[in-house]
């Protein structure tokens, strides 16, 4: 059977665009880059020296899961949420819920989805997509980055769930259980920017938010000296490209959302001031995407000499600066 | 849509792509309308990192923003797609 009504759409980033889709679903009228802003999504945090990673990395958005929360507490939305030990009691939930015309959101391992072009299958232990119907052995899937619904085995499915290695899917499935008739979007939105601007600007840990940014420019002239040779340098530089634009940031790492968010949120609450931080972020985004396509291109050709190291790191302050100064102006337009 | 791209315009998208990649050897007729840019059934065969480079010189030329990576891979997805969209873009602007 497939949820007959269930609406699939595209969408910048898995997680954000799984949770507006079944909140969209279950009739609340939000959009992603809604979603992404009220949970306040936006976030940036460099990791040099972590046991759970093997060469440094960063990331520009809250954790997994941290989204689900923020916006359960600004909204009123409830989300059932489980994992599972083995792979037949996570089929099992699973199927009851699609026979219930329950569409449910599954963490899964990118590697072992069979719709994704084997070329651009790698290990991404948290990617999220909907279950929306099952016929036979095959379950029916809406993946935000496809175009259209696409097809799953079940074993592929339960291989997908149950991948092992570093932040495990566990089987782990989502979906709204509550969704209130209404909710102070002025609140919401209010809340979920403060908290972005608190946390790029306020937290009083050197690999976070603007500190993390700077703590990158700095540490990324190391990097050199941490790689094994010359091809895996260039793979992780050319992964500065990939963090900031393949893994469904909505380009930019997550800034070109945000500021479509700031946009409709301006709009919502009748504050004009957003519109032009969204305007700001904008551009502040664009220095992003450069800053990727110099990465990807000096990783490409192999050109990693200390002075490229040195333009990256010049690149990496100037978007530090460029934020702090726009995050504090953010903080003061909503106050 | 109501607007057909012209083969002009898509004339102009072959050499901005040869042009940004610095690619020689090859006419703008060689490459095909239709066919994928980036499976290697065309006559060129580009990758992720031309993908982004070309999103960026389409977006200086043409003074518009891709900003998500879903909509910027099903524009460049073959010269036909991106002739397409700006067409569309340019609809969007009267």
């Amino acid at each position: 059977m497939i949820i007959g009504n269930y609406h699939h759409k595209m969408a910048a980033h898995c997680e954000s665009g799984s949770i507006t889709s079944l909140l969209n679903h279950a009739g609340m009228k939000i959009t992603e880059p809604m979603v992404f802003g009220i949970s306040s999504g936006i976030f940036f945090a460099y990791f040099h020296k972590m046991k759970s990673f093997a060469f440094p990395t960063f990331i520009v958005r809250n954790k997994p899961g941290q989204m689900r929360k923020n916006l359960e507490k600004r909204t009123g939305v409830k989300f059932y949420s489980k994992d599972f030990k083995t792979p037949e009691a996570g089929q099992t939930a699973l199927d009851l819920l699609i026979s219930k015309g329950v569409p449910t959101a599954v963490q899964v391992d990118m590697f072992y989805l069979d719709y994704v072009p084997s070329w651009e299958r790698v290990h991404i232990n948290v990617h999220f997509l909907v279950v929306i119907g099952k016929e036979g052995d095959v379950y029916k899937v809406s993946d935000s980055y496809f175009p259209n619904p696409v097809d799953l085995p079940v074993s592929s499915m339960n291989k997908a769930r149950f991948a092992q290695g570093s932040m495990s899917p566990k089987g782990f499935i989502f979906y709204p259980e509550f969704v209130p008739r209404s909710f102070d979007y002025e609140k919401a939105i209010r809340r979920g920017i403060k908290k972005a601007c608190f946390y790029m600007l306020n937290l009083p840990i050197p690999f976070l938010g603007i500190k993390g940014i700077r703590m990158f420019a700095k540490k990324i002239n190391d990097w050199p000296s941490l790689a094994r040779d010359t091809e895996h340098l260039s793979h992780e530089v050319m992964k500065i490209n990939i963090l900031l634009e393949d893994q469904g940031t909505g380009g930019a790492g997550f800034r070109f959302m945000y500021a479509t968010f700031l946009q409709q949120a301006s709009e919502i609450i009748g504050n004009p001031g957003l519109k032009d931080m969204a305007r700001e972020l904008m551009e502040i985004g664009d220095g992003w995407r450069e800053l990727s396509l110099f990465a990807a291109r000096i990783g490409k050709n192999r050109d990693l000499g200390p002075e490229k190291f040195r333009q990256l790191s010049t690149l990496l302050y100037g978007r530090a600066d460029k934020e702090e100064e726009f995050f504090k102006r953010l903080s003061k337009t909503i106050k | 849509m109501n607007q057909v791209p012209t083969e002009e315009l898509r004339t102009e998208i072959k050499n901005l792509i040869m042009e940004t990649l610095g690619i020689t050897g090859i006419r703008p007729e060689d490459i095909d309308n239709g066919k994928p840019l980036f499976s290697g059934e065309n006559v060129l065969t580009l990758d992720s990192v031309d993908a982004l480079e070309i999103i960026m010189a389409i977006q200086r030329k043409y003074n518009l923003r891709i900003a998500d990576q879903n909509l910027a891979r099903q524009v460049i997805g073959s010269i036909n797609s991106i002739a397409d969209f700006l067409v569309s873009e340019q609809e969007k602007k009267l």
